[in-house]
């Protein structure tokens, strides 16, 4: 180790002391830490929430909540687990952390903007707090907000509707910085053939924060307009159209799923290399790949809406489009697979990570399919398959990729390293209570059982017991996960620049990185992201 | 899944296993294959890589192209066997079902109304889909078919019992409190048990008021034994005395016919204390004069008079509004809206004659319409010589009220 013991890095240098230091920071990475802090202390409360949704679930009838407490925490969980935690969870978190240091910048392109962003998200997530212990009580739509209910319903929509607003806002504004960052601040030598993959999904998520956010933003100001001025637009009785609702909704809500799984394969794509230590394989497939799934899938929103009463002809459409993003999603899979031929394979914690990962999205990816033909999807819309395949997708995916990006990269971030041991079994209960709790979803839904269910038939009971069972083992798994990186993150062992042995810019910084992040002088890049020659892991 | 005999879900049980079937050998191949990687090339039996081969343009287009032509099979197995969905076959019982929050209501051919779907077995069904309030959708798992019922909108779904039994029917579609209480089921009966079944309704004992509350699914929410549910209870209703908020004042009300009706007709005005309004309200067109009289009645604990026929019935049943409009406007011939005081100038027997409309006029206009001719419209309108003396009564007695307010 090169740094003094006492080195802290862009934790302690600072223009401001104290919490201003934070509070007025414009450090991408100190952002990039608030972020991460508020985003896992959401994620704790949607866990929860989704606990108690599970136990309510364990016999049909009234177990621990009635049927308008369990609505409201269902509409709830989702609202906080897509709004607050999965599209702002990698982009914000790890993307502001690590999107600078990887291009060789000093910071973002605004840096002010930036901090303006956070403060987006914390207002639209203090008012969606609010929304739920005020006026009409938590809202109870679903995080979908369909109208004519969401027009209707007495409960607190409005508020929270403008909650999820100003949390859009929040993506839009780390979008533009994104994209402008990463045309204009590439260090010398930094060639698009040489960014890193997270680069590269991120880059393609941001496209899609800009130019698919202001959608949803407008969609629930006229959710709100009808509510409050009666405006008509949804009302059948007065020349309306509910169905152009869903259409606006998710036109969306379907690219957002790429906003939320996009940098999470970003996360894959850096790791799997790492710890193989070889190249990606089919590095510009990769990178197409991710354009290309942010370009197709803002084409396929109505693959929600096969029932919904729309024509059989935007059927036909939609479910050929469909099919056509299950391409890139698929050749991604085949190259991180290709990565780990012939390498030298270590199972850190963030490799079980990430192949959890490639397991979970595999699954969630299939499962995709027999939702996208339309024949099938009659059968499975609604029911509890979806609910498993978007866990499948979102959580398999997109939260297991940002657990691996934790295991990978917060060790970089605070100089320490956790204990890997217990690290395997939080892993391992996570991941085999994961599977027991979506699996069983999946295969009640395919039974019958529809969605958004406060009681269900007796038949429906042993599949939903064991899916319950599934979710405490899965509950276990994420205690001993938070628990052991927080004691690694503060009386860990302290590492080096470059623990695991990688090759991208970051692990040639200090850990943690200071201010600025390079010293005097910028970098200069001479060679592709994965070049693994020479290069050895520091001991730790 | 069990094996279903039916077409629909036939159709839509080939795509999924077609579906799942692939599914399942990828997920196995791409699991082995990793599996097998992490073993073999594990850094403590392989510490350094031994390729470092990082693209093949060959290797990655049979994988991008093995996948499309894949999917692309999906896609139309998936949208043919969907059309087979879509296309109803000939010769179908129409039955239409309405949602409201939170019940259903199927009504058959011969006007007869239930809350549960009952078919004969080998015969295909269409359903015709409506929803009065907000979005519900009609999911029967054992046919393997869905479609959302869309205010302001017709939507539908076929199928064919091929097997006697009772299946669920769910709403699929969120619809708030009562959403998963929203349940009912197909009773697909065989040949015998149809005819049995599609006999007209001997009188049964139950009170009119009762038959009504049962077609119309009150008793999704409104109990009738005195237990909490969702909404209040109509157990015991006569003398008890109600919290009920109106404008955002609460006030103290004693249950009464007018404040029954009220509740029936328009139940957002006066909400009972501490329960949201969710009630959709029940027009005329939905439960009659004389049918909100007989609940109402029935509520009380007052004995109902059996209901003679029902006015607006007749009017729909028997074609008359297809000329005649109830608001006013001229369709064929002169609108019923202020008929019962208004003055008309005839023909008859070749001369004009003004005469104020009285009981005579009417049964004379619908025995023998043709006899006097409303200055301006043609003799063209058949006479309802066919009806009972009882419903002739009912239709003049009701044509006397419409006083044009």
């Amino acid at each position: 180790m090169s740094e003094s013991t006492t080195y802290t890095g862009f934790w302690q240098e600072s223009p401001r002391p104290g919490i201003l230091g934070w509070l007025l920071s414009t450090d991408h990475k100190r952002i990039g830490i608030m972020y991460l802090t508020c985003i896992i202390s959401l994620f704790i409360v949607g866990a929860i929430l989704g606990l108690a949704i599970r136990l309510e679930l364990i016999a049909p009838g009234e177990t621990i909540m009635g049927a308008q407490t369990y609505n409201a925490t269902f509409t709830v969980h989702g609202i906080i687990m897509i709004f607050m935690f999965l599209i702002p969870s990698i982009p914000a978190a790890f993307g502001n952390l690590l999107l600078p240091i990887q291009i060789g910048a000093r910071d973002v392109s605004f840096p002010k903007l930036n901090l303006l962003s956070w403060y987006c998200y914390i207002v639209g997530a203090i008012l969606a707090i609010i929304a739920i212990f005020s006026g009409g009580g938590a809202p109870d739509t679903g995080w979908t907000f369909y109208v004519p209910f969401s027009t209707q319903t007495t409960t607190n929509v409005n508020l929270a509707a403008f909650a999820a607003f100003m949390l859009g806002f929040s993506s839009i504004l780390t979008g533009i910085n994104f994209v402008t960052t990463i045309h204009r601040l590439r260090c010398e030598g930094m060639t698009w053939g040489r960014l890193p993959l997270f680069v590269w999904t991120l880059y393609a998520t941001a496209w899609i924060q800009v130019l698919a956010t202001p959608m949803i933003g407008i969609t629930l100001v006229l959710v709100i307009l009808e509510r409050v001025f009666g405006a008509g637009l949804f009302d059948a009785a007065r020349g309306g159209d509910p169905i152009l609702f869903q259409h606006l909704f998710w036109i969306y809500s379907h690219p957002a799923v790429y906003i939320m799984i996009l940098p999470g394969m970003g996360v894959i794509s850096e790791i799997i290399p790492t710890f193989a230590r070889k190249p990606l394989f089919g590095y510009w497939a990769m990178a197409f790949s991710s354009l290309g799934i942010a370009f197709a899938g803002s084409l396929v929103w109505a693959h929600h809406m096969y029932a919904s009463g729309m024509s059989d002809f935007a059927v036909l459409i939609f479910s050929f489009l469909t099919f056509i993003v299950a391409i890139p999603s698929a050749i991604k899979v085949f190259n991180w697979i290709s990565t780990l031929y012939k390498g030298s394979i270590e199972m850190a914690p963030p490799m079980l990570y990430a192949l959890a990962f490639i397991f979970n999205f595999a699954i969630g990816g299939l499962g995709g399919l027999a939702l996208g033909a339309a024949a099938s999807d009659i059968h499975l819309h609604d029911t509890y398959f979806v609910v498993g395949h978007f866990h499948y997708v979102m959580f398999g995916g997109g939260g297991f990729a940002l657990f691996a990006a934790m295991h990978y990269w917060l060790p970089k971030f605070t100089g320490r390293m956790y204990n890997h041991k217990v690290a395997v079994i939080g892993w391992a209960l996570l991941f085999v209570g994961f599977n027991v709790t979506y699996m069983t979803m999946q295969a009640v839904g395919v039974a019958g059982m529809p969605r958004r269910y406060y009681d269900y038939l007796p038949e429906f009971t042993t599949l939903n017991q064991v899916a319950t069972a599934g979710s405490w083992v899965m509950g276990l798994g994420l205690l001993i996960m938070f628990v052991n990186l927080w004691r690694g993150m503060c009386s860990g062992r302290r590492v080096g620049k470059n623990p695991w042995g990688a090759t991208t810019l970051e692990w040639e910084v200090p850990s943690p990185p200071p201010l600025e992040n390079f010293g005097e002088e910028d970098p200069v890049v001479t060679k592709g992201p994965y070049n693994f020659k020479g290069v050895v892991a520091d001991e730790y | 899944m069990n094996p279903l005999t039916n077409p629909t879900a036939q159709a839509v049980d080939e795509v999924l296993i077609y579906i799942f079937g692939f599914s399942l050998i990828l997920l196995l191949g791409i699991t082995a294959v990793t599996i097998y990687f992490v073993i073999r090339y594990r850094r403590s039996k392989n510490p350094e890589p031994t390729s470092d081969v990082a693209h093949s343009f060959w290797l990655e287009a049979v994988w991008t192209l093995l996948p499309t032509i894949i999917v692309l099979t999906m896609f139309w197995y998936g949208w043919v066997n969907y059309v087979g969905l879509r296309e109803v076959p000939e010769g179908a019982l129409e039955v239409k079902a309405t949602a409201r929050m939170w019940s259903w209501q199927f009504e058959y051919p011969d006007g007869r109304r239930d809350n549960k779907l009952t078919v004969p077995v080998g015969t295909p069904v269409k359903v015709t889909l409506v929803s009065v309030d907000v979005l519900h959708s009609f999911f029967a798992p054992a046919f393997r078919i869905k479609r959302d019922m869309v205010p302001g909108m017709e939507t539908y779904v076929w199928f064919t019992a091929t097997e006697a039994g009772t299946y669920d029917i769910f709403c699929t579609e969120y619809c708030g409190l009562g959403h998963s209480d929203m349940i009912t089921t197909i009773e697909a009966l065989n040949e015998e048990e149809y005819a049995e079944w599609s006999k007209p309704a001997a009188p049964s004992g139950e009170p009119r008021g009762l038959i009504v509350i049962n077609e119309q699914g009150c008793t999704g929410c409104h109990s009738l034994d005195g237990s909490e549910g969702i909404a209040p209870s109509l157990f015991q209703l006569a003398g008890q005395t109600r919290r009920i908020v109106v404008n955002g004042q609460t006030k103290e009300i004693t249950v009464d016919e007018d404040y029954l009706k009220r509740a029936i007709r328009d139940p957002e005005s006066e909400m009972v204390e501490g329960y949201d309004p969710m009630m959709p309200p029940y027009d005329s067109a939905t439960v009659s004069d004389a049918d909100l009289q007989a609940v109402i009645d029935y509520l009380l604990d007052k004995e109902t008079e059996p209901a003679g026929p029902d006015a607006k019935q007749l009017l729909e049943e028997n074609g008359c509004l297809g000329c005649h409009s109830n608001d006013g406007s001229i369709i064929v011939g002169p609108s019923f809206k202020g008929i019962g005081q208004r003055q008309v100038t005839v023909e008859r027997d070749g001369k004009k004659v003004t005469l104020q409309v009285d009981a005579a006029y009417l049964r004379r206009a619908l025995l023998d319409p043709n006899g006097e001719i409303v200055e301006g419209f043609a003799p063209m309108m058949p006479a309802a010589d066919y009806l009972p003396e009882a419903d002739i009564d009912t239709l003049v007695e009701h044509l006397l009220q419409q006083t044009g307010d």
